[in-house]
């Protein structure tokens, strides 16, 4: 293994759900000793998604705590140390705060529920909250971008959400994420990346689009990442096990780190499937002395073909699950990077512990 | 989901008496009913059942005339699906089913893939036979594999636990379907342990008579009654039940319980030590005998009891000299000096199991199955591998008779009669789809004569064998369900005749409009190499999500699956409304999808006109009066680039002109040369013919358009032949 430093495998617990999971998180806790995640599941028995806070004792074993039953399956999650956001398919958005409250009365009731057709109109490909503030990011199928103001209070309803921008389903959105306080980045079709500026409406003000395979595949990203220490640079993942970083400054040279349409031979392709999640893992310490700005830190992905990885440009990948089944997402403790959660397409919950 | 409700759906039922849609006779005898609140106002015209996914049933309830209803909350109709019956099983849960099928994907992949290079071995000629010695190693791998995901393994029956007045111990429930598949495993795939099957079945009973008690009378039951009474009991050896139950315990080979049970006899009590000291002797003889009992087998579990034998012969020397020390007991001169009367009733029955007295035997035991192992252990201890089992089998069967055959029974008499045919009809009948399609691997395992039935093409099976019957029935209980349709494809794949016929149905078949199970499908397309059906599975979602309105992705699966007929259709609907609408404001909009369109070597149909006619638009808005520059030039090259190409639809070619008419009243010298100003008016003039066609679409323009478009073109002719004479 090139990487080093990792000397043992992680241990692995899994955890059977007896549900579907359609996404999980950390949530971050106040106390180092308590481990909380947030899930959502799909109850395929009963017809019925949840969404649930669970703590995680040392033996791996999950007690609920609290829970809500959203209008339909969540489609994207997203926590940060004072907030819960989900989207579901049918196009709302809701959330919860979790601020000078017990995490036991999180889901008595959302702080704010955003449905209806001025919003979105069909599934929410993708949610984000912005680190440290309280603003929400929301991305459709049907072409929307919409930001919705959080923490006010007193405000319910349409009035803290804001339309960005409306592609009226001439394109479809499926990941976003904050870069800064003003900016954010989308994902979609044809590997296609926008970086917006709410400083600049109308339209985004970069565009990046996959020319470097001369349109033998295209595919859809799934996830995005910005590392809030290269916030010019934005690491992206989706078909055919397609992971690369975009860097605003060089913005028709995309880097790439993993993935079937390239002909580069030095770049490693780790699975051929499509790439489910990613983020950048700061457990990892980057392998190569050199730290330049430009180089990419190490990152984690899950695929559909069950793999969960490190990947590093220009290194080896490191393999720390691979299941016979999908993984569908995962998260990282950034209180505690060494625990990485995911969720498997066989209706369980995988806990790991890196040494 | 159907809620259950006892009385009559809808709140205005008051009408019809019990707002029951058809009469129910109460009296019918297997009738069963299912209550559906489908919350509807009377009258109801028509309901209509017809199957849904899996095994429930879609009831659709419609009411008579929805535009008579005066409120417009009244619906029309309800759709609900219903669940007959419950599990097949009663033990397993859906989702602990699904959990069973999920973990034996990896098992009976890995076999399959094992089966198949061996194959490729043998017709390389390399082994004489497909199934080689390895094999079986193979075959207890996977077996063993499956079986840890049915439970834990468990070889205590009821032992010894620290209350000496507990002498079943409470343990997880098994499952029929873990003891079945334990069954299986030892007839067929645990070949090492052949020689002691006789012990292993002894086992087996132990930890599934509990399981029989369904139906039948057991020993299991006997003490689990008596452990209910025994705290009750003061003098416990006065009770007859006593020994009736140390004797039901030690002939099926418990012999922990019967030694704990015997241990519980008052004369061990210290006050009466004394006054009973023969009869505590002959107890403990009696135990101690038990406790020594010579068994063929290697080991035993901890806290068994029993001397183990691995060979033959040792074990038959130790038997004898047992048996020798059983029968001096029998005869000893101490049975005179034992006052109380139902100790040595009870003891001396007890010698007379061990002794292997069949009427005993008989009473002993409470159905054929422990009366069969009572025999094995006692009668018949030198039975090695099968040989006669069936027989003894049918002997017992006789003697005791089934009311109620247990399912696991009839297993075992078809695995004792070697009646391959049976096995599985019992398997897939008692333990459903899953069981038939994962235990026919033992089958065929188990001998020749079953491997060639279980392969043989059958002409009334459509050409399949009973091997690919079995796997196709449980890939379409697979296939039935939103969760477990992904992994129907590994047992579809392993089907030679009509496994990929059956999973092209299966991939077409998924929804489309969720986009990550649209993506998963497409996975399993490209792993198993479906290119056709994977591009017809992205045709198809190309023109859903046309049709639900976003183009974008409409296109994006439209190009990935290269349909330029599909692309051409929609350029045209496309076109439509950018006619109408396109502004340099609403390009925003398009952005996007120009961008996806981009790239020349990607499939776009006519939609690559979008891309340059977004090109022109916007070199034409960078262009500044007055001064020539890259714009004006670049604005130039996209209008002659435009009207050049065939693919530019007519319908634009005025608008195109129209907006260019700064480019062709150009201040300081006439930019387009005099040849390109006549392709213009050509063009111009093809436009007015079929401006009489009656299809024609006419542009959203001012009426004097195109004569100022004309005029313009013929200054500038005029402009650009004096400019170059």
């Amino acid at each position: 293994m090139a990487i080093t430093g990792l000397p043992q495998p992680p241990q692995i617990h899994r955890v059977p759900q007896f549900r579907y999971v359609d996404s999980i998180r950390w949530l971050p806790s106040i106390s180092p000793f308590q481990k909380y995640l947030t899930v959502a599941f799909f109850d395929t028995d009963s017809g019925t998604p949840s969404l649930e806070i669970h703590s995680l004792s040392s033996s791996k074993t999950l007690s609920l705590l609290s829970s809500w039953n959203p209008p339909s399956r969540i489609s994207s999650l997203k926590c940060t140390p004072s907030l819960i956001a989900a989207s579901t398919f049918s196009g709302s958005l809701h959330c919860f705060s979790t601020a000078g409250k017990s995490l036991e009365s999180v889901f008595a009731e959302p702080q704010i529920s955003v449905v209806g057709r001025d919003f979105h109109v069909g599934p929410i490909g993708g949610v984000d909250l912005m680190e440290g503030g309280s603003d929400c990011v929301s991305v459709g199928e049907d072409g929307r971008v919409n930001l919705v103001k959080i923490g006010v209070e007193g405000y319910h309803g349409k009035g803290n959400c804001r339309r960005v921008f409306d592609g009226n389903g001439l394109v479809s959105y499926t990941a976003v994420r904050w870069a800064s306080p003003t900016e954010f980045v989308t994902g979609g079709c044809g590997f296609g990346l926008q970086w917006w500026d709410l400083r600049r409406p109308g339209s985004a003000v970069a565009q990046f689009k996959d020319n470097w395979d001369q349109g033998t595949t295209s595919g859809i990203i799934h996830s995005i990442d910005i590392h809030p220490s290269r916030k010019h640079t934005c690491l992206a993942g989706g078909s055919a096990g397609t992971v690369f970083a975009w860097d605003l400054r060089w913005q028709q040279e995309p880097i790439i780190l993993s993935g079937v349409g390239t002909n580069d031979a030095k770049t490693h392709s780790l699975s051929e499937s499509d790439v489910w999640e990613v983020h950048y893992d700061c457990y990892m310490k980057s392998a190569s002395s050199n730290t330049s700005s430009s180089r990419i830190l190490p990152a984690m992905i899950c695929s559909e073909d069950g793999i969960l990885a490190v990947i590093e440009q220009g290194e080896e990948p490191l393999e720390l699950l691979a299941e016979p089944c999908a993984i569908n997402s995962f998260d990282i403790n950034c209180q505690n990077p060494s625990d990485v959660i995911c969720s498997l397409e066989w209706e369980s919950i995988a806990i790991l512990s890196r040494p | 989901m159907p809620r259950v409700a006892s009385g009559s759906g809808g709140g205005g039922a008051s009408d019809s008496i019990t707002g029951a849609l058809v009469p129910f006779l109460p009296d019918s005898q297997d009738a069963v009913v299912y209550p559906l609140l489908h919350g509807l106002k009377p009258p109801i015209s028509r309901v209509s059942i017809s199957w849904a996914r899996g095994n429930t049933l879609r009831v659709s309830v419609f009411r008579s005339s929805p535009a008579e209803s005066d409120s417009d909350e009244d619906v029309g109709g309800k759709v609900m699906e219903v669940r007959p019956g419950g599990n097949v099983d009663g033990q397993l849960s859906d989702a602990q089913w699904r959990r069973v099928a999920y973990g034996s994907v990896s098992p009976f992949a890995l076999l399959q893939s094992r089966r198949n290079s061996a194959l490729s071995v043998s017709k390389m000629g390399l082994s004489p036979s497909p199934y080689h010695l390895e094999w079986w190693e193979y075959v207890s791998e996977y077996s063993k594999d499956v079986s840890s995901l049915l439970g834990n393994p468990k070889s205590s029956a009821g032992p010894v636990i620290e209350d000496p007045k507990e002498v079943l111990k409470k343990v997880e429930e098994p499952t029929c379907l873990k003891a079945a598949w334990d069954l299986m495993e030892m007839f067929y795939a645990d070949k090492l342990s052949q020689a002691w099957l006789p012990e292993r079945l002894v086992d087996w009973l132990a930890d599934y008579d509990s399981l029989l008690s369904d139906t039948q009378a057991t020993v299991y039951l006997k003490l689990m009654e008596f452990q209910g009474r025994l705290v009750t009991l003061l003098v416990i050896e006065d009770d007859s039940r006593y020994w009736e139950v140390i004797s039901s315990a030690l002939a099926v080979g418990w012999l922990e319980i019967a030694v704990k049970m015997l241990r519980l006899h008052g004369s061990y009590q210290l006050d009466q030590l004394g006054s009973r000291e023969t009869e505590n002797g002959l107890v403990e003889a009696v135990a101690v005998l038990i406790s020594k009992m010579p068994r063929l087998r290697p080991e035993l579990g901890a806290g068994k009891l029993g001397e183990c034998f691995k060979t033959k012969p040792d074990f038959m020397k130790a038997w004898e000299r047992w048996r020798a020390q059983v029968t001096k007991l029998e005869s000893s001169a101490f049975w005179l000096q034992c006052d109380h009367l139902q100790t040595r009733e009870g003891l001396k029955n007890m010698l007379q199991i061990m002794l292997g007295n069949a009427s005993i035997l008989s009473t002993a035991t409470c159905n054929w199955m422990e009366l069969y192992i009572s025999h094995i252990l006692y009668i018949r201890p030198f039975t090695v591998g099968l040989e006669s089992m069936y027989s003894l089998a049918q002997k017992c069967i006789q003697l005791k008779p089934m009311t109620i055959p247990h399912k696991l029974m009839r297993l075992i008499v078809g695995i004792l009669g070697e009646n391959t045919e049976v096995i599985l009809a019992e398997c897939s009948r008692d333990f459903g789809t899953w069981m038939a399609a994962h235990a026919i691997e033992f089958l065929t395992a188990g001998s020749d004569q079953a491997e060639v039935l279980l392969h043989e093409e059958r002409d009334n099976l459509g050409g399949i064998n009973i091997e690919e019957l079995h796997r196709l029935i449980y890939a379409q209980v697979l296939s039935s369900h939103i969760l477990t349709w992904q992994i129907a494809p590994i047992y579809l794949i392993s089907c030679m005749k009509q496994g990929m016929g059956l999973l092209e149905i299966l991939l077409y078949r998924q929804p489309v409009q969720h986009n990550q199970l649209l993506v998963k499908n497409l996975e399993i397309c490209r792993l198993y190499e479906l290119d056709s059906v994977s591009s017809n599975i992205m045709k198809i979602a190309g023109v859903y999500h046309w049709k639900h309105g976003r183009k974008g992705y409409g296109v994006f699966w439209l190009q990935q699956a290269r349909d330029e007929v599909c692309l051409n259709r929609i350029a045209q609907q496309l076109f439509n409304s950018v006619g109408k609408s396109i502004s340099d404001e609403s390009f925003k909009q398009w952005e996007g999808l120009i961008e996806l369109l981009g790239s020349e070597s990607k499939p776009a149909g006519g939609l690559e006109f979008l891309h340059k006619y977004r090109d022109f638009k916007r070199s034409l808005k960078q262009v500044n009066d007055g001064k020539i520059t890259d714009a004006t030039q670049q604005a130039v090259e996209s209008l002659m680039s435009l009207m050049k190409n065939t693919s530019t639809p007519q319908r634009f070619w005025l608008p195109i002109l129209y907006d260019s008419l700064k480019l062709l009243y150009w201040q300081e010298r006439p930019l387009l040369n005099a040849s390109q100003t006549n392709l213009l008016l050509n063009k111009l003039q093809e436009l007015s013919m079929a401006r009489l066609h009656p299809d024609f679409i006419e542009a959203d323009l001012p009426p004097q358009a195109l004569s100022s478009v004309r005029l313009a073109l013929a200054t500038n002719l005029g402009r650009a032949i004096l400019e170059e004479s």
